[in-house]
C-alpha cells in the first residue's frame, strides 16, 4: 500500500515538473535523481529489520557472536545498502537505458559512490531505529527525514532552483547525501559535466557520511542495546 | 590452574530490580556448572552479561583472563551460546542456521559440513533440515539451537534450559553430547529448571534466588549437608496434632519435618536405623496408627526446596 502510494506520487510529481521546469534533458535528469531517491528509501528499509529483529529476541543472538560491535553494524549496513541496490538495481539500469551514454571510468566512480551511499543510509537507519527504540515512531520520523532530505537536495531539480526558492534550503541541499549521491550519478552518466566541476566534493561529502553513520552507529549500538534489552 | 570464569561483584538492575545481586562465583575449567534457581532468580541475566549480549551495572567477571567490560570481543570469542528461547535467523532452515553459525564461528568448510551433517543427525534433525524454521515443533526448534553450540564446541560452552521441550529420548542425546563436550575440555554453564538433569550432569550446583548466590557445591554434598543423610515419608491414618510433630522434632536426628498433609510426614533426619523404631513406638503410644512408611535419599528438589524456601509440599498443598 504504501509502496504504491510512493510510486504514483513520484510519478505525479515526474510528469507535473518535467512541464514546469525549462531545463533541456529534465526527463534524464530526473530519471537520474529519481533512482538516487529510490536507493534512499531501499536503504531506509533496514531499520525495519532492526525492530522485527530485536521483536524475535535474534538481537541477542547477534550480539553473542564472536565478532565485533564494528564488524556486526558494518555487515549489517553493508547488508541493507547491497539489498537496496539489487531492489533498485533494474531501476538503475533503466534509467542508464534512458540516459543512454556512459563514460566507462567517471560511471564507475559514481556508481562506487552510490555503494556508499545506500551503505551510508543503511547505517544511518540502523543508528536512529536503535535510538528511537519504537517502529511507530521510528516510522513516523522517517517519513518526515525521507521529506526533507529528499525535498532539500537536487534529486530532482537543479541546485539553482532550489537556492532560487530560498537561500537556506539551498544551503541546505549543498550539504546533503541526496545531492552527493544524485550529482555524483548524473556526473558519472555524463549528463551533468556542465554543472559538476569537481566530483571530488561529493565524493569525499558520501564517504564522510558512510564512515559518520558507521562510526557513530557502532557506538549508539554498543550504548543502546548492551544497556539490558531493547525495552 | 586459575578459574576459567571468575565472577565478581556482578550485579545488574533493571529500574529498581537487582535481577543479579552482587553475585561472586568462580567456575574451573572442564567442569559443568549446574545453575538452578526459581523463575526469575537471575540465571539467565546472569549468563548475558558472561556473553556480552548485555552490560552489567556493577561488578565484573574474567572470562579466560579478559574482562567482559574491557575485551568483549576477546570474550565472545571463547563462547558459545544456547539460548532459553531459540533465535532464528529471519526465514531459513534449520540447515541454514546451523550452517551460518559455524561459518561465522570460523569453522573451516571441510569441519562445518562434516560436523554439521553429525550433529544434527544425532539430534534426529537431518531429515527435516530443509524445512522452514518456523514449521518446526517447539522441541524441534530447540534441539537446532543446541546444534549450534555442539557444532560449535566453544572452549566454554553456555547452555540455558537445554533439553526443556524436547523429548526424552532426545533429552538424553544431548546430555550425553555435553557430557562428551565437557570430556574434551569445555567448560559448560548448564542453567535448568530440571533438578534431575542438574543432579546427573553437574560436577558443581549453585542455586540462585532474587539474584543472588545461595549456596555452590557438588551435589551430593548438597545433598547430604543439609537435611540429615535421609528422608522418611509417614503416612498415617487419622491427622498428626502439632503435638505430635513437636514431639518428633525433638529426637535430636531429627533434622526438620514437613507436613504435606494433614496425614503424611516428611522426615529429614540421620542414622535412621536407630531412629525408625522409635518413632513407632511413640506415634503408637500418642495411639496415631501407621498407614505406610517409606524410606528415600533426599535429591536436589529437597536441597532446592530447603534453600530457596519454596517447598515442594506447599505446592502440594495447593493441589490436594
Ligand atoms: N530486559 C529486561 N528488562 C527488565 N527486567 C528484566 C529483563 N530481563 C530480565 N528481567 C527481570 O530480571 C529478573 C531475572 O530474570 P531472568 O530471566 O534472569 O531469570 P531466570 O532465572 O533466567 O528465570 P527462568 O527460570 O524463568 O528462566 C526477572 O525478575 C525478570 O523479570
Ligand atoms: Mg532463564
Amino acid at each position: 500500500m504504501r509502496a504504491i502510494w510512493f510510486v504514483s506520487q513520484i510519478a505525479l510529481f515526474g510528469l507535473i515538473a518535467s512541464r514546469m521546469m525549462s531545463i533541456p534533458n529534465y526527463f534524464q535528469y530526473y530519471v537520474a535523481g529519481l533512482s538516487v531517491m529510490t536507493l534512499y528509501s531501499a536503504a531506509i528499509f533496514i531499520g525495519f529489520d532492526i525492530y522485527e529483529e530485536a521483536e524475535h529476541g535474534v538481537f541477542e543472538y547477534l550480539l553473542s557472536l564472536p565478532v565485533s560491535r564494528k564488524q556486526l553494524v558494518l555487515g549489517r549496513s553493508i547488508g541493507g545498502g547491497l539489498r537496496a541496490f539489487i531492489y533498485v538495481g533494474p531501476l538503475i539500469a533503466l534509467s542508464l537505458y534512458v540516459i543512454g551514454a556512459i563514460n566507462p571510468l567517471s560511471f564507475l566512480v559514481a556508481l562506487f559512490a552510490l555503494f556508499l551511499f545506500s551503505f551510508g543510509v543503511s547505517g544511518m537507519s540502523i543508528t536512529i531505529a536503535v535510538i528511537i527504540k519504537s517502529s511507530d515512531r521510528f516510522d513516523i520520523l522517517m517519513g518526515v527525514l525521507d521529506a526533507l532530505i529528499v525535498r532539500l537536495s537536487t534529486a530532482m531539480y537543479p541546485l539553482a532552483v532550489v537556492q532560487a526558492a530560498n537561500p537556506l534550503y539551498g544551503g541546505l541541499a549543498s550539504f546533503n547525501p541526496v545531492t552527493y549521491a544524485a550529482d555524483l550519478f548524473r556526473w558519472g552518466t555524463g549528463i551533468e559535466t556542465m554543472t559538476l566541476s569537481n566530483p571530488l566534493w561529493p565524493l569525499l561529502g558520501i564517504i564522510a557520511f558512510f564512515a559518520f553513520f558507521t562510526f557513530v552507529g557502532v557506538i549508539i549500538y554498543d550504548r543502546r542495546i548492551e544497556g539490558g534489552g531493547w525495552q | 590452574m586459575p578459574p576459567i570464569i571468575q565472577i565478581q561483584n556482578l550485579t545488574k538492575k533493571f529500574g529498581n530490580l537487582a535481577a543479579v545481586d552482587h553475585l561472586d562465583l568462580e567456575i574451573e575449567e572442564g567442569e559443568i556448572l549446574g545453575l538452578l534457581g526459581p523463575n526469575g532468580a537471575g540465571k539467565t541475566t546472569a549468563i548475558l552479561m558472561l556473553a556480552t549480549v548485555i552490560k552489567p551495572t556493577e561488578g565484573t567477571a574474567l572470562v579466560g583472563g579478559f574482562d567482559i567490560r574491557k575485551s568483549p570481543d576477546k570474550v565472545r570469542g571463547l563462547l558459545g551460546i544456547a539460548f532459553q528461547e531459540p533465535k532464528m535467523l529471519w526465514v531459513a532452515t534449520p540447515w541454514d542456521v546451523v550452517n551460518w553459525h559455524a561459518k561465522v564461528c570460523g569453522l573451516s568448510t571441510e569441519e562445518r559440513k562434516q560436523r554439521v551433517k553429525q550433529v544434527l543427525e544425532t539430534l534426529d534433525m537431518w531429515e527435516p533440515r530443509h524445512k522452514n524454521v518456523h514449521a518446526l515443533s517447539g522441541g524441534m526448534r530447540k534441539r537446532v539451537e543446541m546444534a549450534k553450540v555442539l557444532i560449535q564446541r566453544p572452549k566454554i560452552a553456555i547452555v540455558d534450559e537445554p533439553t526443556t521441550q524436547i523429548d526424552i529420548v532426545g533429552k538424553h542425546k544431548i546430555w550425553n553430547m555435553l557430557l562428551e563436550l565437557r570430556d574434551e575440555g569445555s567448560t559448560i554453564i548448564l542453567a535448568t529448571n530440571e533438578l534431575y538433569e542438574a543432579d546427573r550432569l553437574s560436577d558443581r550446583v549453585c542455586i540462585m534466588h532474587r539474584g543472588k548466590l545461595l549456596v555452590c557445591d557438588t551435589p551430593k554434598t548438597l545433598k547430604d549437608s543439609i537435611l540429615g543423610g535421609d528422608i522418611i515419608d509417614i503416612q498415617l491414618e487419622k491427622d498428626a496434632s502439632p503435638t505430635v510433630v513437636e514431639e518428633l522434632k525433638s529426637f535430636k536426628e531429627v533434622v526438620d519435618i514437613m507436613q504435606v498433609k494433614p496425614t503424611n510426614l516428611r522426615l529429614y533426619l540421620n542414622r535412621v536405623e536407630e531412629v525408625v523404631p522409635q518413632i513407632m513406638n511413640l506415634l503408637m503410644k500418642k495411639n496415631v496408627p501407621i498407614n505406610s512408611i517409606r524410606m528415600s535419599e533426599p535429591s536436589l528438589d529437597d536441597v532446592f526446596a530447603h534453600y530457596t524456601g519454596l517447598t515442594i509440599e506447599e505446592a502440594q498443598k495447593d493441589e490436594g
